[in-house]
């Protein structure tokens, strides 16, 4: 049962062009554009462009996923009634979420290797077993912080038409906010401001930091790593307070 | 056998009452009507029967078993034994009909054929066509077969036939009397269709201002006088 769910779950993914355009093609595509334009710049003293965009296109790719075809698959679901016709089955419903989950595991490892093969191709990216495990395991734990993250926050959504609006709005907000165009630092004070409540960007340091095996334990690091764990609880509560209404 | 018993079933939303003491009772192998006007609670009513909504207070009893005393794992194995068809219908929109009913077949564990349940509903010519691009009458006819896949022993349909020519509202009817009298399955329905109701079910609850004001076969809702269940339903249904 989960094998033909997670068959035609991953096969309705890639039929759905809204999503494989914002998910798999814009963020390798901006990936090596940005590269055309900052290819030869040094960021944070020592680290080349794929350094620093590598982990951060890869994380780009997997926010595109759970919130496009996760979050937003939810309320489609939802609003159209076919969440209702699927809940008149037998079907458990920890089937289901388990292959959502697989799903999206599948697609985000699929745009880690994608964007890491490109940058290893055309930027000549460096590859070092153990940053590289390191990296994976990190990029898996934020794999789960999204899909919690997106699943409570779509679970406000009751309308299809204001869950599509919100989740193009929020793509470009985290674009701009998360540090996927240029440094935050350069980026005028407000930007600055909103990067600091924006999760992805927290997510975005700490994935540099990993992939390049220069994580040390800084109060920006311990912020960083709070932010996200407070995120992820409050984030279950909402779950937890949704169910039981 | 009696397949479903409703007593006493009371259910509201917020300040307004949809059903305000509804007794029902459906055997194995008839075709029962809920029929009343828009707002009535007749989907609130077939939506605890199929085991999404619970009642503020009364009891419903499937397949001799009390629903609210069934843990989500026993409603899980009680709905292998029941299929619905909602209105409107709605299915994943980039899959495929061959593709539907195989995803389906594995919730229900069936062991049905799909090339076979294709041709019996007459679906092969729309085997490899995505469900969003079926007209209305075939995305009915689609959201019957797979009902109809699993061999329940209670099909629970909600307006099967609102919104489709008379060709296909015909052809819609002869799969439910035939997996009525092949396999002695029981149908539960909501119509507005007083014609179909008079033609093809055994019984008609009339639910009036959340209250089952009839619950009798046909032929004796019949025998009171009334020239039809249309003269019938226009004459107890208050406005």
């Amino acid at each position: 049962m989960l094998a033909t769910q997670l068959k035609y779950d991953l096969l309705m993914f890639w039929r759905e062009i809204f999503y494989v355009v914002f998910t798999i093609v814009v963020p390798p595509v901006s990936y090596l554009f940005m590269g055309q334009l900052f290819g030869e710049a040094t960021y944070d003293g020592s680290l080349n462009y794929a350094e620093t965009y590598t982990p951060s296109f890869i994380l780009l790719i997997a926010f595109g996923v759970i919130f496009f075809a996760f979050g937003f698959e939810q309320v489609t679901h939802r609003t159209t009634g076919i969440e209702k016709r699927i809940t008149l089955t037998p079907v458990p419903k920890r089937m289901l979420l388990l292959s959502a989950i697989l799903k999206s595991i599948i697609l985000t490892s699929l745009g880690y290797f994608l964007v890491f093969s490109i940058g290893a191709l055309v930027y000549d990216l460096q590859f070092h077993l153990i940053d590289f495990l390191a990296s994976y395991g990190f990029f898996i734990a934020m794999n789960a912080v999204l899909l919690v993250l997106s699943s409570a926050i779509y679970s406000f959504f009751t309308n299809q038409n204001s869950a599509l609006v919100f989740s193009i709005v929020i793509f470009q907000l985290v674009m701009i906010s998360g540090g996927f165009t240029m440094p935050i630092e350069l980026m005028p004070k407000f930007v600055q401001t909103i990067a600091d409540f924006n999760v992805i960007y927290h997510m975005n340091q700490l994935f540099i930091a990993i992939w390049n095996g220069q994580l040390e334990w800084t109060g920006e690091t311990i912020l960083s790593g709070s932010f996200i764990a407070i995120v992820f609880v409050l984030s279950l509560c909402i779950l937890r307070l949704k169910q039981s209404k | 056998m009696t397949v479903v018993e409703a007593q006493d079933v009371r259910k509201s939303f917020g300040s307004y009452d949809v059903l305000k003491g509804v007794e029902f009772q459906a055997n194995e192998g008839e075709i029962v009507a809920v029929i009343g006007k828009n707002g009535a609670g007749k989907s609130t009513f077939l939506e605890m029967l199929m085991t999404i909504q619970t009642p503020d207070a009364g009891g419903i009893h499937l397949f001799g078993k009390e629903l609210h005393c069934l843990s989500i794992n026993e409603k899980e194995q009680l709905r292998k034994q029941i299929s619905v068809v909602l209105q409107p219908t709605q299915f994943y929109k980039t899959m495929k009909v061959y593709e539907l009913l195989k995803l389906f077949q594995s919730y229900y564990d069936s062991t049905k054929d799909v090339n076979q349940v294709l041709a019996e509903f007459h679906l092969e010519p729309y085997r490899r066509t995505y469900f969003d691009k079926l007209s209305g009458g075939w995305k009915q006819i689609v959201s019957l077969a797979i009902a109809f896949m699993s061999q329940p022993r209670l099909l629970i349909l909600d307006e099967p036939t609102t919104g489709l020519d008379p060709h296909m509202r015909n052809m819609l009817w002869n799969y439910i009397t035939d997996y009525n009298k092949r396999m002695g399955g029981t149908v539960i329905l909501t119509t507005h269709n007083m014609d179909e109701v008079e033609l093809y079910c055994d019984k008609v609850m009339l639910l009036n201002n959340g209250i089952a004001e009839v619950l009798d076969t046909t032929e004796r809702i019949l025998e009171r006088g009334y020239r039809s269940i249309h003269e019938f339903y226009l004459q107890n249904v208050t406005v």
